[in-house]
């Protein structure tokens, strides 16, 4: 695609392409809370185009997905002014969007691809044309043709439930918010700066497929967070500690459950304890880990390590491949019989629970571990096949209207324990150990073996009783060894879920969001570093 | 590509429709084509042609900021005035700091017909070579080609107008053995797709992924490396990239490695080895940046600062390039400052060393490197650093793709994959040998010698 002068000038001046995207998206029924509408009637007018100029140049399958995205975000940094000593508190507001489709195709046996930001007839007709002409030039080097699992044809509507868009509370309110966050932060004595923030995107999605599937959905994320800086200049130490409730698909309401001013006061006052905290003692401890941390630990040696994809070799060249391999499944042992481990697009409120994935399959659960044995990796339609899956398991994402989909992680839990468990039952049965709460620094190797993860906060356990506050701590193991550690996790009642938001993967890199929940948990004895 | 004609035409219509009292507008447009390929055979490829306008309004110092693709009249009306609503709803910024008005900015060649033009028929060659090779070889291959044409301009209400145009082509290339104990790495990139040697790239990694087969295991400690300049690069970035290391605000704050004790900042001190010589150097022909340095956001304070507890921004919008020294012999020479802690500290306005960094390097290959060694490691690259401690610098990933022991300066075997605990900072000082200088992952850094880097656990990852 070229964008010569001539057509850049063109297309900036075509009131024709705003029309019409305003025309598409503008419509308040699209944000509506229903599942089981119909979708645009104009959106699938469009489609046609694309399908079937598609298949009138010879592909065998064609779709395209017609995409607006929203993100705002609203922070504020309230830092000391050196001249005077008072508080300066710095906002930032800012809205981006963008709007496009992609059409993707099979031609001689090979994927084409080829987008545009410009929806309009002609320019979906030459945009399908053009995946088409990239299928045929890469066919000369297709080892074998491409298989998609099959799926049904469907035609739907599905929106992310909510009660309050958070795109339709005020900035005002949003800031208010947050300047009384970062009020309670700064109250706390000793405290240096306080930053805070929230986030809400959106992604209006409209996907049609050359074997009759319709699917328009509404995807609404929302998020926020308070940061708490504290510093000694003569030791030169600095230190960090947050409050971060997990992001959501969800509206306003889920901002709302969380008190983000009250949670500013404690972490201001944790983040002076951590700062004149004693380093901890390394060796071998028991790791008592929660939610927000382990949500991490779940991402980076399970969420990864079961992606089918990198299992084939198709990540070598930059994410990397996997432990776990297709002659592992339904036999290997990862972990103890305490794990149990869930891939799911459907979970309430969790980041990566749409209704269809971007293959067009319908949003499901399933079995990744269970009772510590490696079940199945995550799928999508043009891979089920490599390793005898009759259908895909949903897991097709692409981060942009112009990204190409591809395998990315759903979200990924830990089932809760079957026994009543508490957190302090959980600490009661601890002689030697560390109680890690939210997220620090986090790195696994290119097959997910050996893996270093930090935290936001440490509380030394001796005795069974949670202690004082520990400082320079990170741990280190392998992803089988430490599930195999796995003693005991928390019941239902403690089950929280945890979302990322920025989780990177392929070339050109593309980014996507997923939640990972679990109970507080017991690890034994995992190798604790001292840091510096 | 967009014209410098047709780029001040548009951001003189797009400020028309303001007004605030500030407006800065940047607009940039890319054209992409990439081919993908795993398992000896292509997996996904395109190109694709993006357009990003960026709107930042200001009045009485209340900033709203808007973002879009589209460039129909509507879309850019719609787009000023959300941007000026959202103005209107922030608070006054006490820290904002005026647009610049006219600047001279210099002349930096950049650009290469050739590889703008440049599509996938090009691309596939270089692919069709790996592929090719690595079948002879009987090893497997993944990797990725892209090569990039852009077009960005800047302009405000204050007079200020800019536009710069450049190309990059970056090649990578995984093969692996059948098996799967063996694995190879390289890569090749420049401004010009002719000066990328995909053949020489899909060679080096083919015979690495062959020599690092049944790697042995030993013990975590500390050893002398040499690492290529792949892992230097990657280590680099940790100091001179991520993280604002070099921000004078988080130094004089108490939030950096730069931080003296008691307060005030370390520039002056003699912190690493006397090899060490580094700049931020625009102009230099093997990676030639941008007539100016920083972006709309700078001034005011980008996202991730909320996140990783910067204060004042990454640096100054838009002023004009230029050749900075940050270590010379080892000695601190600059610091970061934003417009706005500049004003407070009575400093100059500087750029943080993130683009066009160049670290001098000497006259010797990684061969002279390897057998001035009598005991050590060879380094291909690194994989998945991340910060354990970001006032000091320390890091922690592991080695990838090819780790030989050497003995008496010679490599002798491949040995099991690394985590290392170390600090960039303590590498610098610890420097022994450095190699020549190229150009890797954005940055012209040299092969590096160094003592006492410290591997904390052994990695079973191939």
């Amino acid at each position: 695609m070229d964008l010569t002068r001539r057509r850049f000038l063109e297309l900036t001046g075509s009131a024709a392409a705003a029309a019409l995207a305003n025309e598409l998206y503008g419509l308040p029924e699209l944000n509506a809370q229903n599942s089981g509408g119909k979708p645009s009637a104009a959106l699938s007018e469009l489609a046609e185009v694309a399908l079937k100029q598609a298949k009138k140049l010879g592909a065998t399958y064609a779709d395209i997905r017609i995409n607006r995205y929203r993100d705002q975000v609203v922070a504020l940094r309230s830092t000391p002014d050196v001249a005077n000593g008072k508080i300066n508190h710095v906002p930032a507001v800012r809205d981006t969007g963008s709007f496009g489709f992609g059409v993707r195709v099979i031609a001689n046996g090979t994927w084409g691809f080829a987008a545009s930001r410009i929806v309009t007839r002609d320019e979906i007709a030459r945009v399908a044309a053009e995946a088409v002409a990239v299928a045929k030039a890469n066919s000369a080097l297709q080892k074998q043709p491409v298989r998609l699992a099959p799926v049904k044809a469907y035609v739907d509507k599905y929106t992310t439930p909510h009660q309050r868009n958070p795109f339709d509370v005020a900035i005002a309110e949003k800031l208010a918010l947050l300047e009384k966050a970062n009020g309670e932060v700064k109250a706390v004595p000793k405290v240096f700066s306080a930053n805070s923030v929230l986030v809400a995107k959106s992604e209006d999605k409209f996907f049609a497929s050359s074997e009759g599937s319709r699917i328009q959905q509404y995807i609404l994320q929302c998020y926020g967070q308070v940061t708490a800086a504290a510093r000694d200049l003569e030791r030169r130490i600095s230190r960090q500690r947050n409050y971060s409730p997990s992001p959501y698909t969800a509206g306003w309401e889920a901002i709302e459950e969380h008190d983000l001013p009250g949670n500013g006061r404690r972490i201001g006052e944790e983040v002076v304890e951590h700062l004149s905290a004693p380093p901890v003692a390394p060796g071998k401890k028991d790791l008592v880990l929660m939610p927000n941390h382990l949500a991490l630990t779940i991402h980076e040696s399970i969420g990864h390590s079961t992606e089918l994809d990198r299992a084939l070799g198709y990540e070598a060249n930059l994410a990397g491949t996997s432990f776990l391999t297709p002659d592992k499944l339904g036999k290997f042992r990862i972990g103890s019989e305490v794990m149990n481990i869930q891939g799911d697009r459907t979970l309430p409120r969790a980041m990566s629970t749409v209704g269809y994935d971007d293959d067009g399959v319908k949003a499901t659960q399933f079995d990744i571990v269970k009772s510590g044995v490696f079940q199945h990796f995550q799928t999508i339609r043009d891979q089920a096949h490599l390793i005898g899956e009759k259908e895909s398991l949903g897991c097709c994402y692409a981060d942009s209207f112009d990204s190409i989909p591809f395998q990315r992680i759903p979200n990924v839990w830990l089932k809760a324990g079957t026994k009543p468990m508490r957190l302090d039952d959980l600490i009661a049965a601890v002689d030697d150990g560390l109680l890690i709460d939210g997220r620090g620094s986090w790195s696994i190797d290119q097959q997910r073996y050996n893996f270093q993860f930090g935290g936001d906060a440490f509380w030394e356990i001796k005795g069974g009783k949670k202690g004082n506050m520990v400082s320079r701590v990170a741990y280190q193991s392998r992803s089988t060894d430490f599930w195999s550690s796995l003693e005991a996790t928390g019941d239902q009642r403690f089950w929280e879920n945890h979302g990322l938001t920025s989780d990177g993967k392929g070339q050109p890199v593309q980014i996507n969001a997923m939640s990972h929940g679990s109970a507080p948990s017991l690890f034994r004895q995992i190798n604790v570093l001292l840091t510096d | 590509m967009l014209s410098r004609d047709d780029a001040k035409k548009l951001i003189d219509q797009i400020l028309s429709y303001s007004k605030a009292d500030d407006c800065q507008v940047t607009v940039g447009e890319r054209d992409l084509a990439q081919t993908r390929f795993a398992v000896n055979s292509i997996t996904t490829s395109g190109r694709s042609a993006g357009v990003a306008i960026y709107i930042s309004s200001t009045k009485d110092r209340r900033t709203g900021q808007v973002a879009i693709n589209e460039t129909s009249e509507e879309a850019l009306r719609k787009a000023v005035a959300q941007s000026e609503e959202l103005a209107g709803f922030a608070p006054a910024n006490p820290e904002y700091v005026e647009p610049l008005g006219a600047q001279k900015y210099p002349e930096i060649p950049a650009y290469d017909a050739a590889t703008a033009a440049a599509a996938q028929k090009e691309i596939l060659g270089a692919v069709k070579a790996a592929v090719d090779a690595s079948q002879a070889k009987g090893v497997v291959s993944s990797g990725y080609y892209e090569r990039t044409a852009s077009a960005l301009a800047l302009g405000n209400k204050h007079g200020n107008f800019g536009y710069a145009t450049g190309t990059r082509a970056e090649y990578s290339l995984t093969a692996r053995t059948p098996d799967g104990t063996g694995s190879g790495w390289a890569s090749a990139e420049g401004h010009r797709m002719a000066e990328v040697d995909g053949a020489r790239a899909a060679g080096i990694a083919i015979d690495k992924a062959v020599l690092s087969q049944k790697p042995r295991p030993l013990e975590p400690g500390q050893y002398t490396v040499v690492l290529e300049p792949a892992a230097v690069s990657d280590l680099l970035q940790y100091m001179f990239g991520f993280g604002n290391i070099f921000d004078a605000r988080a130094a004089e704050e108490g939030r950096s490695l730069f931080t003296r004790r008691g307060g005030g900042t370390r520039v002056g001190e003699k912190m690493f080895s006397e090899k060490i010589t580094v700049r931020s150097d625009p102009f230099d022909a093997r990676n030639p940046g941008r007539p100016w340095v920083g972006t709309v956001q700078a001034d005011i304070g980008g996202v991730g600062q909320f996140f990783f507890g910067g204060g004042g921004g990454a640096g100054p919008s838009f002023l004009p390039a230029e050749k900075i020294d940050w270590i010379e012999k080892g000695v601190v020479k600059n610091l970061s400052y934003t417009r706005y802690w500049a004003e407070k500290k009575d400093a100059k306005p500087t750029p943080l060393p993130s683009a066009n960094l160049v670290m001098e390097g000497d006259d010797h290959s990684v061969e002279d490197l390897v057998r001035s060694t009598e005991r050590g490691l060879l380094v291909t690259h690194f994989w998945y650093i991340r910060y354990v401690n970001q006032q000091t610098v320390q890091v922690t990933g592991l080695t990838r793709d090819g780790l030989f022991w050497i003995e008496n300066g010679k490599i002798t075997h491949p040995v099991m994959n690394f985590r290392f605990n170390e600090s960039p900072a303590k590498v610098l000082a610890n420097v022994e040998m450095l190699g020549r200088a190229e150009l890797s992952d954005g940055r012209i850094v040299p092969a590096m010698k160094v003592r006492d880097f410290t591997f904390s656990s052994v990695s079973d990852a191939v």
